[in-house]
């Protein structure tokens, strides 16, 4: 085993490079920049109105963890271990969330059951308390459900249970028993990473709490920075953006490794091995209504609020035949957009690949599950608002880096990292160990049997994070829109001078330009069939 | 030992992760302060440099001026300065300044010249002594009242009341913000997050008529605060409110466009904020740095600026239809206040 223990040091000092570059040091610098700016400012922020800000944050990133990880399960549960008519569909229905960003995500919410939304023009009903602590809430979780959906479809993919399920129903056990005590537990893992996924995402919303939370007077911790960065021409606002960060990191990490903790597993895993998926039972019709109606008023009218609002001539007139106009299209796509969408696209996968690389090189040499100290460590940037990222990686690479492509990628790695991270370890945790065991004994090397038996297995975990990792990229907006430079312009910046030109259909129309895009972009990639199911599976349908 | 087996991904991974870092830097796109929108260059006044040596080389602007606007005044910059290339970097205030405050702590600003938005962050950076004294050669066209020793104003932002078709009884002032015939149906801008509307709070709150009182009148009327400018228009645009508190130039697109709403110009004065520019102390080319700044005060820079619909500082430069008297705080007073203005107005409309 020289030859492997070998590896294992490259792996570690790999690793270890990596961690300090692009995690440790930015981190490092950010802090003690803020410690010469002077925290003194620290105890009034918190002292004053913070403490109500930490507690709206914390009960909202809570409520929206457990909500959405049971809606994710439950529809996971439901297109991954039954039959359901149409079910690439309902799949594809379920993500497309993923592929619009956060900033119109409230926005085309106010559109469809606002006070003047499509609802409340159609049938007089409104959503009551959109703009408030429950709109928030209801808009996060419906975020957060594709999020946790593709987090534990991947996970059931890697390994599903059939022979202890049948074993448990044929022993008599109910289909809730069975789910109870065989499915659930032995999920677990992959439950966890995608509660920690979401908790920390959550904590980190800024789209959603400023469009439903400002009217009502509604401040969590990322509005309460937000405000800060606003003033941060001033050290002392500079120093309590930083430290009102570095609040917020914490908070969520031991959050996380405190439930971490109460969900781990102990003891060994099972060594059930893998066997066919036997037939699914066909899916119940309460199910599936439940499922698709989710669809329709969490995706499907949302999303039609949105083109609405890009195909309307003057914000305010009725979207009616006459008020129509595609030209909103044109005005999004000129040669500028056009141009960062190439740069965006580009950088968007390289941080696919780098973050699902450094996820599993972590994972590989350190730690199986997430919750170790390197799955924490890299939640740490995961944790920052994007902006305190762009500002921490600025510090330390500011120098050398400055208005290149590789600062953004740098920072994307930073902030995207544990994106691509949890998936993947929460996956291995569920290898059936004894198929590589039995590789090795017929002979096999490490590399034979990581292609042949590790990553075919794998891969579900591995694509549903790179596609979550290039989702969440492309439409990042606070880091790029703070560390482009001339020759490095994505459509984060695009979407940002647009945006600020003040028209909303504008803004709508490129919304729903690049969604369409990178759903399409999703398509053609199934249509390749190139990678194993997992894509089709777990991708777009 | 699956863990012994994963150990190799290593060595993919490793592979990949050069081959990713080595790409980028080179990766260019079409550079956004490529000088090539056809902005406002009517009228063709060349009238050059006026000093002996044009000024050359590259110039870095930072600035939180809307795209049209920087398009347009690049353009007509370019034609009297050909031998000056322009690298922009625009965002929002919020995030200029972040980006402003990362560079101080490593290294230094990149920049050489500061457009902004509003006088405020400005004047944070000038009682930081960042900027350079000068006196530009324009300085004459620009109000006292709208610049100090080291910044100038190169356009009016004006805060006026925005209502939609139909709105009775049609408000006319300030006052009618706090009338009970419009409760509950009025929108106005979160100061918290944008310059022009904290410069309202500043305005009211020091002002004998109106007081920190008139935030408190409008929460008991059932006002709302939205985020930004130009949501109070999109919400009043669509009905959800039928007043608010918004940004001419935002009103008068969205009326250009075919919204159905109207300005109403406050009787008692619209409240003017002025968009300075400043050079910091540390450029490295101050000849090029203070020809573009003073390029915003000449006729032809405001021409541009007027072209895309804000109002111009100089008055024989014309602009867009002003409605009325324009009143401005103090802005040296309310910078020395902001915490306590901002703590104020948070008591009252929370957060």
């Amino acid at each position: 085993m020289a030859e492997g223990s070998r590896w294992r040091a490259t792996g570690w000092v790999a690793l270890a490079l990596a961690l300090l570059g692009i995690v440790a040091w930015p981190l490092f610098r950010l802090l003690s920049t803020a410690w010469g700016a002077g925290l003194g400012g620290l105890a009034a922020a918190i002292g004053t109105d913070g403490a109500a800000a930490v507690a709206t944050s914390l009960w909202m990133a809570i409520v929206v963890t457990v909500a959405s990880v049971a809606g994710g399960t439950a529809l996971a549960l439901l297109t991954e271990r039954s039959a359901v008519p149409g079910v690439a569909w309902l799949r594809a229905g379920i993500l497309a969330p993923l592929l619009i960003p956060d900033f119109v995500t409230a926005i085309s919410w106010t559109r469809a059951y606002g006070p003047v939304g499509i609802t409340a023009r159609l049938t007089g009903v409104e959503l009551p308390g959109l703009y408030g602590p429950v709109g928030i809430v209801v808009v996060l979780v419906a975020g957060a459900v594709p999020l946790a959906y593709l987090v534990v479809a991947a996970g059931l993919r890697v390994r599903s249970e059939p022979d202890l399920e049948r074993a448990a129903r044929a022993s008599g056990a109910t289909p809730w028993e069975s789910l109870r005590q065989v499915t659930l537990p032995l999920l677990l893992p992959v439950l966890g990473a995608a509660a920690a996924l979401v908790f920390v995402t959550t904590m980190n919303a800024f789209g959603t709490p400023v469009v439903l939370g400002r009217p009502a007077g509604v401040v969590t911790m990322t509005t309460r920075i937000y405000q800060d960065l606003a003033f941060s021409s001033t050290p002392e606002a500079f120093a309590r953006v930083v430290a009102l960060s570095a609040l917020l990191v914490l908070l969520a990490v031991v959050t996380v490794a405190v439930a971490g903790r109460a969900l781990a597993i102990r003891g060994e895993r099972t060594g059930a091995s893998a066997g066919p998926v036997a037939a699914h039972a066909p899916a119940s019709r309460a199910g599936t209504g439940a499922a698709w109606a989710f669809v329709v008023l969490t995706v499907l009218l949302p999303l039609l609020a949105l083109v609405l609002t890009a195909m309307t001539r003057a914000v305010g007139l009725t979207p009616l035949p006459p008020n129509l106009t595609l030209a909103h299209f044109a005005a999004a796509l000129d040669a500028r957009t056009v141009a960062s969408l190439g740069t965006s696209l580009v950088l968007a996968a390289l941080t696919a690949i780098g973050a699902v690389l450094l996820g599993g090189l972590a994972t590989a040499v350190a730690s199986r599950r997430g919750s170790g100290p390197v799955g924490m460590m890299v939640l740490l940037t995961f944790a920052l608002p994007g902006s305190v990222v762009a500002v921490a990686i600025l510090i330390a690479y500011g120098v050398t880096l400055r208005d290149t492509l590789a600062i953004l990628l740098v920072a994307y790695l930073a902030k995207l990292w544990a994106l691509g991270q949890r998936p993947v370890a929460a996956a291995v945790s569920r290898l059936p160990a004894d198929l590589a065991r039995a590789a090795r004994v017929h002979g096999a090397g490490s590399f034979t049997t990581l292609r042949t038996v590790v990553l075919p297995l794998l891969a579900p975990a591995i694509v549903a994070a790179g596609l979550l990792v290039f989702t969440v990229a492309i439409n990042e907006v606070t880091i790029s829109t703070l560390l482009y430079g001339p020759h490095a312009t994505t459509l984060a910046v695009s979407i940002v001078n647009l945006q600020q030109l003040g028209d909303p259909t504008v803004t709508a129309a490129l919304a729903v330009v690049l969604t369409a895009i990178v759903g399409l972009a999703a398509l053609g990639l199934l249509l390749l069939r190139r990678v194993p199911w997992g894509a089709a599976g777990v991708g777009l349908g | 030992m699956a863990r012994t087996i994963l150990g190799a991904l290593r060595a993919v991974a490793i592979a990949l992760l050069l081959v990713a870092c080595a790409s980028p830097g080179s990766t260019a796109s079409p550079s956004p302060s490529v000088v090539s929108s056809p902005g406002a260059s009517d009228g063709a006044p060349s009238v050059g440099p006026t000093t002996s040596t044009a000024p050359s080389g590259t110039l870095t602007l930072y600035t939180s001026v809307t795209q049209d606007t920087v398009d347009a005044v690049l353009a007509a910059y370019a034609v009297a300065y050909p031998d000056v290339s322009i690298d922009v970097f625009r965002a929002p205030t919020g995030e200029l300044d972040a980006r402003i405050a990362a560079e101080r702590a490593s290294g230094g600003v990149g920049a050489d010249v500061l457009w902004g938005t509003d006088p405020l962050s400005v004047q944070a950076y000038a009682s930081q002594d960042l900027f350079k004294a000068w006196t530009p050669a324009e300085v004459d066209a620009v109000p006292p009242a709208y610049h100090t020793d080291t910044f100038w104003g190169t356009r009016l932002l004006n805060m006026i009341i925005v209502y939609r078709d139909g709105v009775t009884p049609e408000p006319t002032d300030w006052t009618d913000l706090v009338d009970p015939a419009h409760a509950g149906r009025v929108a106005i801008p979160d100061p918290g997050f944008a310059g022009s509307a904290f410069g309202a709070l500043g305005y009211f709150a020091s002002s004998d008529a109106y007081g920190i009182d008139y935030y408190a009148a409008l929460k008991q009327n059932g006002a709302t605060q939205v985020q930004a400018i130009p949501e109070v228009l999109t919400s009043v645009a669509e009905g959800q409110y039928d007043l608010g508190m918004t940004l001419d130039k935002t009103a008068r697109d969205a009326i250009a466009a075919g919204s159905p709403v109207h300005i109403a110009w406050p009787t008692s004065g619209a409240i003017a904020v002025y968009s300075p520019v400043a050079v910091f102390d540390s450029t490295d080319n101050p000849g090029a740095a203070e020809s573009f700044a003073n390029f915003l005060l000449t006729v032809e820079g405001q021409t541009a600026i007027a072209d895309t619909g804000w109002q111009p500082i100089r008055d024989d430069v014309a602009g867009p239809e002003i409605g009325g008297p324009q009143v401005a705080p103090d802005w040296n007073a309310i910078f020395d206040r902001q915490e306590e203005l901002l703590r104020d107005y948070r008591s009252i409309f929370g957060g």
